[in-house]
C-alpha cells in the first residue's frame, strides 16, 4: 500500500510539472506576441555569457598549457605548409583581382552595395536550426533578408540570411541551415540545393550536365552570388541524375566577422 | 553510489545542458533532457527546451509546420509528460 508521504510527493511532483508547462506555453505565447522581446532579452545575455567562454577558451588554448612539445612541432610544420599554399592561391588571386578590375571598368559595373561588418557572437555549431547571432542589429541598418557574407561584397561568398533583428543583434540562418532549399547554378544548370547543415547541400541534377569538384555555386535569387563550391559528385550508370554534394568555402567555426548587405531587389 | 552524488546528478545534468546549448552541438542538450527526463520529473527538461527554441529559434510562417514549431519546447513536453506514467511506476 502507497503510504501517504508518496502520495502527497507524487501530487506534488506533479503539479511542480504542470505549473512548468504552463509557464513555458506562457512565455512562449508572450514571446510571440511581443514580437520577441524575450528572444531579444535571452540571446543579448547568451551573446555575452559565449563571448565570456570563448575567450577564456582561446586564452588556455593559446597558453599552449595542454599542448606537448611533439604536438606543437607538428601543428608548427603544418602552419607552416598552409601558409606556403596560402601564398600560392594569394598569388593566383591577386592576378584575377587585377583581371577583374580591367573588366569591370570595360563594362562600368556599379559598385555593389555598401553593408556593415559585424562580429559572430555565438556558437556556429550549436544551434539545432542552422542559425547564428552577429553584433549588428537594427541602430546599424540591418533588416530581416538582408544577406550574410563571408568577406567582403565584392569577392566574399554567401553564407546566410538574416531572419530575426533585433536592436544590436541578429539572427543569421545559414543559407544551407538543415531542410532549407535554395535554387541555384553550377556552370549555367539550375539546381535545387537542400541544406543538410554545417555548411553543406546537395542537390540532383541531370547526368547530362557536367559537374566537377571545385566548380562554383552562384544563386540567382542572391544576386548571382558565390554560395558554395562542389564538394563531391556521385552517379549511379542506371540513374539519368547525379547527386552533387555542395559546401561553403570556409570553415563556419574559423569564421569571426561577416559582411551585412541589403538583399538585391 | 552514495545520495550525496546521485542528489547531485540532476542539477548537474541540467547545467550540463545549458552550457552545450551555448557552447557545443545540439545532440548534446537533447541527450540531456532525454536522460533528465527519463530519471526524474524534471521541469529543467522543459526549461531547456525553452531556453534552446528562445536562443536560435525564429519562427518562419514560409517554412510550413516545421517553420513556426518551437521543436525543442515540443520534445520536453512530450518527454516530460509520456515518460511520467513510466517513472511514476518503476522509479518511485
Amino acid at each position: 500500500m502507497m503510504s501517504s508521504y508518496l502520495r502527497n510527493e507524487r501530487q506534488a511532483t506533479r503539479r511542480r510539472l504542470i505549473v512548468a508547462t504552463v509557464v513555458v506555453v506562457l512565455v512562449v505565447t508572450v514571446d510571440l506576441l511581443s514580437g520577441g522581446i524575450v528572444r531579444g532579452f535571452v540571446r543579448t545575455t547568451t551573446s555575452v555569457v559565449w563571448g565570456i567562454g570563448s575567450r577564456a577558451m582561446s586564452a588556455v588554448v593559446s597558453s599552449g598549457f595542454f599542448s606537448t612539445r611533439h604536438a606543437l612541432q607538428s601543428e608548427n610544420q603544418l602552419l607552416k605548409r598552409e601558409v606556403a599554399q596560402l601564398q600560392s592561391r594569394i598569388a593566383g588571386l591577386e592576378k584575377s583581382e587585377e583581371e577583374n578590375a580591367q573588366l569591370r571598368d570595360l563594362v562600368g559595373m556599379i559598385q555593389g552595395p555598401v553593408g556593415v561588418t559585424a562580429p559572430i557572437v555565438s556558437s556556429t555549431r550549436s544551434s539545432p536550426y542552422g542559425t547564428f547571432l552577429v553584433g549588428a542589429g537594427k541602430v546599424d541598418g540591418v533588416v530581416e533578408g538582408s544577406i550574410v557574407m563571408a568577406g567582403s561584397s565584392e569577392r566574399g561568398f554567401v553564407i546566410g540570411e538574416v531572419s530575426d533583428v533585433q536592436e544590436h543583434l541578429s539572427l543569421v540562418t545559414e543559407i544551407f541551415a538543415p531542410a532549407v532549399e535554395i535554387e541555384a547554378s553550377i556552370n549555367g544548370a539550375p539546381i535545387v540545393l537542400k541544406g543538410q547543415g554545417g555548411g553543406n547541400a546537395r542537390g540532383d541534377t541531370p547526368r547530362a550536365v557536367t559537374v566537377d569538384v571545385g566548380d562554383s555555386v552562384v544563386a540567382p535569387s542572391l544576386g548571382g552570388r558565390l554560395i558554395g563550391v562542389v564538394g563531391a559528385v556521385s552517379s549511379d550508370p542506371t540513374d539519368v541524375y547525379q547527386r552533387v554534394y555542395v559546401r561553403i568555402p570556409a570553415n563556419f567555426s574559423t569564421l569571426q566577422f561577416v559582411y551585412v548587405v541589403p538583399r538585391p531587389q | 553510489m552514495s545520495y550525496l552524488v546521485l542528489s547531485k546528478v540532476r542539477p548537474a545534468l541540467a547545467v550540463l545542458g545549458f552550457f552545450s546549448a551555448v557552447f557545443f552541438s545540439p545532440l548534446i542538450p537533447l541527450a540531456v533532457m532525454i536522460l533528465l527526463a527519463f530519471r526524474y520529473a524534471a521541469w529543467e527538461v522543459l526549461v531547456l527546451g525553452l531556453f534552446v527554441d528562445l536562443l536560435w529559434f525564429t519562427p518562419d510562417s514560409t517554412g510550413g509546420l516545421f517553420g513556426v514549431l518551437p521543436l525543442f519546447t515540443c520534445i520536453g513536453i512530450v518527454l516530460v509528460w509520456s515518460l511520467e506514467p513510466l517513472r511514476s511506476e518503476f522509479l518511485t
